[in-house]
């Protein structure tokens, strides 16, 4: 993941750099005085520049200086999925933070762009969520609700979930509230099997509120650390599947609601994104299927959209194919120098 | 699909109204438009780059054809360049055939499995499945489940691990059907013993055809993905699924180009019915503001008979209660109602968002009412006065309010299907001209 995106902004840096070095060879001799009649209110006229450069020793980067780089920078977020109005909201935010900016001559261009862009990035991405210090430091049974559209994974990662939490000494309970899809409850029934975990179930085309319900009843009385409540896919724009949605959430109370999408979703993750968030809310994400693209932008645009932390990313088949979310490693790893 | 795109379009091409000569700028403005939301519904960066290059190219350098103004000679380009870009629909064939499913995993291939066998099956073939799904759990008790359902043959071992070993002894237990659709696991183009898997599977059923799943909500990721599966199976048709999402389905518009193939079919919904035939005129006439007309009509001759629903009547704006009873009672074989009048050639015309709201127990109420009228009152609706009204709710054992509630419903109905009336089956330029000035 996210190594098509580091190679692309790696152009993006180097040409922002040459544009604002090319300003700085530009600028020549201090020597002509702009025409009067000017306003001096510009923060970046001429007048200003020339003051700055002359007074201070120091440059201000014009927006001109850097609009090719930053157009190539879309087109590079546009191609790894970021979602329309994300990048646009990136670009500006870059160019807020580079407009503008004073800059001691010989100072390294480099550092400047760099820090801006990290910025822009680690303000989208946010925190990250440590499952286990919240099941740690909350009553148990912690109550974790997954949701989501169809088809992006939510069993296969209630079943990872479920195995970490194990490895991690957890006792654990799921729910298999998906009662709609055909081979759903059997699907989570033999994950449940392999990886040793005490599954609840109820008949296909049962109230999933009623399965769950269950199952959080099963481990207060059993005292189990963790409840993991699986449900159906349902699309966010289906007013009756959401109510259900709702009143699973009415009936068993959840403590996190985990919504789970792909990875390789375009810019309709931040639509449902937003509508799950809006509808039953959202306290962590999960992106799977992390290990078929290696583009990585849906992360950012969901993180941006609901600004919910990314708690795990899936990133394969095996039940150990889940590997928890880190901003700040994400960043370094995008801008570090490495292979 | 490309809903958005629809209106924003027809906000540029307003802007070229009246115009007799060819403005550069608005052009530009309306090339800039059609971008964004080309990009807006996941469509490859380099397709989108390169079509709106070819717009603006042909809008400002070929001349004007005599007797057409500005904005027609524009909208005909813009239509020429996304049909291009769109492909032409996939071939279906109505015969022998085996057909092997491709896609990304949680895509929706077993689900789409189940809906073409259906389609098939409606189309008067027998039709037989193969599970080769030895991955997933719960995989081939939701494909046997799914066909039980619609009584058609299911092949498969739950305990095999051998995806190829079944689909070689599932091949001559399907003799004597005519149509084969074996289902597979999912998988993406890094994995890449699956992919020789799906290669082997290819060889030893001789597939008809190799459709690729795409997944409606699919990103920039499009491309890459359909080049892989292209190569190894020679991909010869795109379905997109879960369309009935607010995802617009551009991530298949790179795979057909990709693949250089067409899309075939498009998954709308839950129920196993859900699935339509692509048609790209039809489809970017419905975009561009004129209803999918044939797509409609195709739908409704196959799943009613010929007495239940008189579409032609409708159409020409003679729509009575009857028409309407009728409409009700073959609603739940045609699907919502929202997906049906989204078919109809409404053009521009906002539908009464009240239309859409009557709940499948009032659909039920409403045929009550209407079995307590006399065949007068069927045919004629003004004629129902007041004592009419009493009378018809003392027989229906409803209330007057309900009564006139229906009434009030029919006549929405009516309004709306009178726009309609004029819309013709074909594609129809001087038309769809006059809707956009509207």
């Amino acid at each position: 993941m996210f190594e098509k995106l580091k190679s692309r902004l790696k152009d993006v840096r180097s040409k922002l750099d040459s544009g604002i070095h090319d300003a700085e060879a530009h600028e020549g001799p201090p020597g002509s005085v702009p025409a009067a009649g000017k306003s001096p209110a510009e923060s970046t006229g001429i007048v200003d520049r020339v003051k700055v450069l002359i007074v201070e020793r120091e440059l201000i980067i014009r927006e001109a200086d850097i609009s090719d780089a930053l157009s190539e920078l879309e087109i590079v977020l546009l191609e790894n999925d970021v979602a329309f109005p994300v990048t646009e909201e990136i670009i500006a935010n870059l160019k807020k933070e580079l407009v503008g900016k004073r800059r001691k001559i010989g100072e390294p261009v480099d550092a400047v762009v760099l820090s801006a862009l990290k910025k822009a990035l680690s303000i989208v991405l946010g925190n990250g969520f440590d499952l286990i210090s919240y099941i740690n430091t909350h009553e148990h049974p912690v109550k974790i609700l997954f949701t989501g559209v169809n088809g992006t994974g939510k069993t296969t990662t209630v079943a990872k979930i479920g195995y970490f939490l194990k490895k991690n000494g957890f006792s654990v309970v799921i729910g298999a509230g998906d009662t709609f899809r055909a081979g759903a409850i059997e699907q989570i029934d033999v994950h449940a099997q392999r990886i040793g975990i005490k599954i609840i179930q109820h008949q296909q085309g049962a109230d999933p509120s009623a399965v769950l319900f269950d199952t959080v009843q099963y481990a207060a009385a059993h005292n189990i650390d963790v409840v993991l409540a699986d449900t159906a896919g349902r699309f966010h724009n289906r007013t009756n599947l959401m109510n259900q949605l709702e009143k699973i959430r009415r009936v068993m109370k959840p403590d996190l609601i985990v919504y789970v999408d792909e990875a390789v979703a375009g810019n309709d993750a931040v639509i449902r994104a937003d509508e799950f968030e809006k509808t039953v809310g959202a306290d962590a994400v999960v992106l799977t299927k992390a290990d078929m693209d290696p583009r990585g932008g849906a992360a950012i645009s969901i993180a941006h959209t609901i600004g919910k932390p990314l708690m795990f990313l899936g990133t394969g088949q095996g039940y150990d194919d889940i590997s928890p979310f880190s901003p700040d490693t994400v960043i370094e790893e995008l801008f570090g120098d490495g292979p | 699909m490309l809903d958005k795109l629809g209106s924003s379009l027809k906000d540029a091409l307003k802007k070229l109204a009246g115009k007799t000569v060819i403005d550069r700028a608005a052009v530009e403005e309306l090339v800039k438009d059609l971008q964004r939301a080309l990009l807006q519904s996941d469509v490859n960066v380099k397709l989108v780059m390169g079509l709106s290059n070819a717009i603006k190219k042909r809008s400002l350098d070929e001349e004007l054809p005599k007797g057409v103004n500005v904005r027609e000679h524009v909208l005909r380009i813009v239509y020429q360049e996304l049909v291009n870009l769109m492909g032409d629909g996939g071939a279906v064939t109505l015969g022998t055939q085996t057909i092997l499913m491709a896609g990304l995993q949680g895509s929706g291939k077993t689900t789409t499995t189940a809906k073409l066998a259906r389609y098939f099956q409606r189309k008067g073939l027998r039709v037989g499945v193969i599970c080769a799904d030895t991955f997933r759990p719960g995989a081939y008790e939701q494909i046997s489940t799914l066909c039980a359902k619609i009584n058609i043959p299911c092949f498969g071992g739950p305990k095999e691990t051998d995806a190829l070993k079944i689909v070689r002894d599932g091949l001559p237990s399907m003799s004597g059907l005519e149509v084969v659709i074996i289902d597979t696991q999912g998988r993406h183009a890094l994995e890449n013993d699956l992919i020789q898997e799906i290669i082997d599977i290819n060889t030893i059923s001789k597939a008809t055809h190799r459709w690729l799943v795409i997944d409606a909500a699919l990103g920039q990721q499009a491309s890459e993905q359909a080049r892989r599966f292209h190569e190894a199976i020679a991909i010869d048709g795109v379905i997109i699924t879960k369309m009935d999402g607010t995802a617009k389905g551009g991530g298949a518009l790179s795979a057909v180009s990709e693949t250089k193939s067409g899309i075939v079919f498009i998954g709308s919904g839950e129920t196993i019915d859900d699935l339509e035939r692509f048609d790209p005129d039809g489809f970017i006439s419905r975009l561009l503001g004129m209803g999918d007309l044939k797509a409609l009509v195709e739908r409704a001759e196959e799943t009613i008979a010929s007495s239940d629903i008189d579409v032609n009547a409708m159409m020409r704006g003679k729509f009575t209660l009857r028409d309407m009873y009728k409409q009700l009672e073959s609603l739940n074989k045609m699907g919502p109602l929202k997906q049906i009048m989204s078919m109809l050639p409404l053009g521009n015309m906002k539908v009464p968002e009240g239309v859409y709201d009557v709940t499948s127990t009032k659909m039920n109420r409403y045929r009550i009412i209407m079995d307590s009228m006399t065949d007068a009152e069927l045919d004629d609706p003004s004629l129902i006065s007041s004592s009419r009204v009493q009378r018809v709710a003392l027989g229906a054992g409803a209330t007057p309010e309900e009564v006139r509630e229906l009434i009030k419903y029919y006549k929405m109905m009516k309004r709306a299907l009178k726009g309609a009336r004029s819309g013709g089956g074909k594609f129809d330029m001087q038309r769809m001209m006059k809707r956009f000035s509207g």
